[in-house]
């Protein structure tokens, strides 16, 4: 993977509150997958919410 | 659901020239949050903009919420006359911008591109960095955690 130059980002105290707040085990497991691996988690994602949705349209039919 | 494999392949293919930005440019830099769309940022040269159009005619792209029937023609004429669509296709959807908030246009945006290969085939997406400047600088609230999450991840990526 190509990186991008590297400079510094003027921290934000607005962001710096919601950093606390992100799971980094998520991130270094990610991190450590293809950027393949990382699309392909994406699209599940998305069928899963999909699904989710369908499940819910038609629970809120039978009611 | 939108194929993003089979969105990037065909633009790639018809030899437009774009840049991934938005959710998916997120997930390839190690996002765990979830995008429905593909965003893009296309070059506005009257080529390209034919090479655009021709590429996703066969999915019939529409004006995505809006209703049928509209006098939406997918021309290049029309992507010249616009500068933002937002459109749904047979491959799902994708969003086509001219202009981001913060960083410019494609030829503004492509110093700060990174050549990916995700699926055999090279892909332009925008650097994390400068993601997160873009984010940044569109200063919206809804923003503000994939903000800390994206500079999370460089902290993550530089200090491994």
């Amino acid at each position: 993977m190509v990186r991008e130059r590297t400079s510094p980002l003027e921290p934000d105290p607005v962001i710096e509150f919601y950093k606390k707040d992100i799971d980094r085990t998520l991130i270094r497991e990610n991190l450590r997958r293809s950027v393949r691996e990382r699309l392909e988690n994406l699209l599940r994602l998305q069928q899963f919410r999909e699904e989710l949705e369908r499940a819910g349209r038609s629970a809120h039919r039978k009611r | 659901m939108t194929d993003f494999r089979k969105l990037l392949e065909t633009l790639g293919q018809a030899g437009v020239e774009f840049i991934v930005v938005g959710g998916v440019a997120a997930a390839a830099h190690g996002s765990v949050r979830l995008t429905a769309d593909l965003d893009i940022v296309y070059r506005r040269t009257p080529e390209n903009l034919l090479r655009l159009v021709e590429a996703l005619r066969p999915y019939n792209p529409y004006l995505r919420g809006a209703p049928p029937g509209l006098p939406f023609r997918w021309e290049a004429e029309t992507l010249r006359r616009g500068l933002n669509f937002t459109l749904t296709t047979m491959l799902g959807d994708i969003d086509l911008l001219g202009e981001i908030t913060g960083g410019g246009a494609y030829e503004d945006l492509e110093p700060h591109a990174i050549v990916l290969t995700p699926y055999g085939f090279a892909c332009r997406f925008l650097g994390l960095e400068k993601l997160i400047e873009v984010k940044r600088a569109a200063g919206r609230p809804r923003d503000l955690e994939v903000i800390a999450e994206l500079e999370a991840i460089l902290e993550e990526r530089d200090a491994g």
